[in-house]
């Protein structure tokens, strides 16, 4: 299930990518759009806020509406960008389910990702009541059925919407409270949902975060809403403009039945909380990364590189650097972007160290077949590797790596010092890296000098890293094509005999143990 | 970016953000018909049927001063009948009791029926199926009922709704019988 997911997804990026570019395409972006969202709901609910009355709440929200000036696009926004904040949220989830980072330590992520998703639910349907027209009634009295069919009330809270009395006003001064009192829990769910990532990136780019409120607000002024008749139990609407994001569920209750709706929500709830636990790649808690003291001089880089936080400086006992790298394997999910932080390679997932990294570029380097001056392509499993065939068709030596953003700046340097003609990398969208930080960190290591930086005696002409995601083939083959030209125009590559001969020596004496 | 992808691009955001704003407003039919309803709708509190028996002065030399009350009762709410004819015939046949775990709370009608436009009789009734002579009266004790809704009430009426109006009929606390409203107009 997950790999059909993820094959649909990659599909949709590559659409996107071509659409929108891999910096503003939207499917990247969908957590952090619905923060954006959130942020609108919360400045167009505090201005209709100002002029909701809770003793006339159809009157006072039909005036609103019949402001075309600061009240009908107000709350057109407020309308639409909430609908918008269910779909990004939908589609957040089907991203993190089929990249597969929503078990294991990301568990936490999930299980608030879902309650958030409740929670925007439960705020819809109070924000609808709260203008108690006939959509308004229509959803109050579906919930209070639904609501009826649990046996814990002693008398049922439909009878508050049969007509047999005036609706009390406590009635939407609670409903007003809750409307308010839930956005507040779902900033509190958001902190939760993001409180096992390091630097957590809250909103998209500001391109993005505009255009999205400035489409929203377009289509509010384009196509004002329409106040529905005031909500009147004794008379039965025929038809009902509803909201079918946050009202999909109505026709099924009709059709099934109150009890029967609320046991399929319940089940289909669960089923979403769990269903990641069997559908998930084997748990990564197994494969967290380790620290080998002796060769840990304490530097922090790690520590600092970690997008979840799983590293921390403690002090050390006995000989060496005060301070020595210490994970905690509750919070690694083995991205293994340490490995590609810490200069003396002391500190990886298993087998994905520098030290394991280098003894498998010596192997490659010097596997029958490898010419001098050829270009090497480092593919990141998650993206172009699924056309590696295609890269060696062009010409092209594809070595795959787990992730970009946990390789070694040393494995560019040995491939490049052994004969290569240059290295490119290609690595996933910054925003789409399964690891949240690879390809940043990878970038700022190559070109920008960070902590265990590419060695200066290293051309950097002979190295590029390049973005791409998994349905990316042409593009991919097209930035190989003019890597090679590039390269092409530069001197014959020197190729360091020592070097080549340690890595044979490296490989007989591993092929020896 | 070529100029097509981009137009591409652009139109596939106008589309998506055209179906948002269509689902947000999308005209869901929730009543087809035109028939008119009939709705019951009441809330009243159920006679209480109490076993009351006098303790002996040795019982309540065993209890604390405090508790210490010669006339001590144990009881329950009545139960009710709920029928609804419509031309007669029996739609309505339920068996009715309070409210809560113990059954002592208010008791509650909510019956939604659909009604033909053509003037329908339509007769309610709500009749008390306990009462005190039902009580089993072991030696010695009193049985006490406290009536608070009557033990019979009753409506027949020939009635016509407008299409999709709610005929509603409920308890009135003030004449102690069944009423009905038909107010469409709004409150």
């Amino acid at each position: 299930m997950e790999r059909l997911a993820l094959r649909f997804l990659r599909r949709a990026d590559s659409i996107c990518d071509r659409l929108y570019t891999q910096e503003f395409n939207p499917l990247y972006q969908s957590g952090t759009i619905v923060v954006a969202l959130y942020l609108v709901l919360l400045v167009t609910g505090l201005w209709l806020l100002l002029f909701y009355r809770v003793g006339s709440p159809w009157e006072s929200v039909a005036r609103v509406t019949a402001d075309p000036w600061t009240g009908n696009w107000v709350r057109g926004l407020h309308r639409y960008a909430s609908d918008a904040a269910v779909i990004a949220t939908a589609i957040h989830a089907f991203r993190m389910f089929a990249q597969g980072r929503s078990w294991g330590p990301r568990v936490l992520a999930w299980v608030t990702g879902c309650l958030l998703l409740l929670l925007t639910f439960i705020c819809g349907w109070t924000g609808f009541v709260m203008v108690w027209d006939t959509f308004g009634l229509l959803l109050a009295q579906a919930g209070a059925r639904m609501l009826d069919t649990l046996p814990v009330l002693s008398e049922p809270t439909s009878r508050a919407f049969t007509g047999e009395q005036p609706l009390p006003m406590a009635f939407f001064f609670l409903n007003l409270f809750a409307h308010i009192g839930i956005p507040l829990a779902i900033g509190a769910m958001f902190w939760l949902h993001l409180h096992r990532l390091a630097r957590p990136r809250l909103l998209p780019p500001r391109r993005v975060a505009w255009t999205v409120t400035g489409v929203l607000a377009a289509a509010a002024i384009v196509r004002p809403l329409v106040m529905a008749p005031k909500a009147n139990p004794l008379l039965l609407p025929q038809d009902v403009p509803a909201d079918l994001f946050l009202a999909f569920w109505i026709p099924i209750v009709d059709v099934v039945g109150s009890r029967n709706a609320l046991g399929i929500a319940t089940i289909l709830g669960v089923a979403l909380l769990v269903l990641p636990r069997f559908t998930a790649r084997p748990d990564a808690r197994s494969n967290a990364s380790s620290v080998d003291e002796q060769l840990c001089v304490g530097c922090n880089q790690c520590a600092l590189d970690c997008p979840y936080g799983a590293i921390a400086m403690v002090d050390r006992e006995g000989r060496g650097s005060p301070l020595v790298a210490r994970v905690d394997p509750s919070l690694c999910v083995s991205c293994g972007i340490c490995a590609g932080s810490c200069p003396p390679m002391g500190v990886g997932p298993p087998e994905r160290t520098g030290r394991d990294q280098m003894s498998r570029v010596r192997r490659f380097a010097v596997e029958p077949g490898r010419r001098a001056g050829e270009i090497v392509v480092i593919c990141c499993d998650h993206s172009s590797t699924l056309f590696a065939p295609a890269l060696a068709a062009a010409g092209a030596a594809p070595y795959a790596v787990d992730c970009a953003g946990n390789l070694h700046t040393s494995v560019i340097e040995l491939l490049i010092r052994s004969g290569a003609g240059g290295v490119l990398v290609l690595a996933c969208p910054a925003r789409d890296c399964w690891h949240r930080e690879g390809p940043k960190w990878l970038v700022e290591r190559v070109y920008h000098g960070r902590e265990a930086e590419l060695q200066a005696r290293v051309s950097p002409a002979r190295v590029r890293i390049e973005h791409v995601n998994s349905g990316d083939r042409a593009r991919a083959i097209e930035l190989l094509r003019a890597f090679a030209r590039d390269v092409a125009g530069l001197d014959r590559p020197s190729v360091d005999d020592g070097l080549v001969e340690e890595a044979e020596c490296a490989v007989a004496g591993e092929v020896e143990v | 970016m070529s100029a097509l992808d981009r137009t591409i691009g652009l139109a596939a955001a106008v589309a998506a953000t055209a179906a948002i704003v269509w689902a947000s407003n999308a005209p869901m039919t929730v009543h087809g018909s035109k028939q008119g309803m009939l709705r019951l709708a009441w809330s009243v509190r159920p006679e209480r049927v109490e076993v009351c028996r006098e303790q002996s002065p040795e019982e309540l030399a065993k209890l604390p001063q405090h508790m210490r009350q010669p006339l001590v009762c144990e009881g329950t709410s009545a139960r009710y009948r709920l029928t609804v004819r419509r031309e007669g015939d029996l739609v309505v046949d339920r068996m009715l009791h309070g409210g809560g775990v113990r059954q002592d709370r208010r008791l509650y009608v909510f019956e939604e029926l659909p009604l033909a436009l053509a003037q329908t009789s339509i007769e309610v009734r709500l009749d008390r199926i306990d009462d005190a002579t039902t009580r089993p009266s072991p030696r010695g004790n009193q049985v006490v009922a406290v009536e608070s809704v009557p033990p019979h009430l009753s409506l027949s009426q020939r009635v016509s709704v407008e299409p999709r109006h709610v005929l509603l009929v409920t308890y009135s606390p003030e004449r102690r019988t069944l009423v009905v409203v038909d107010d469409s107009s709004g409150r």
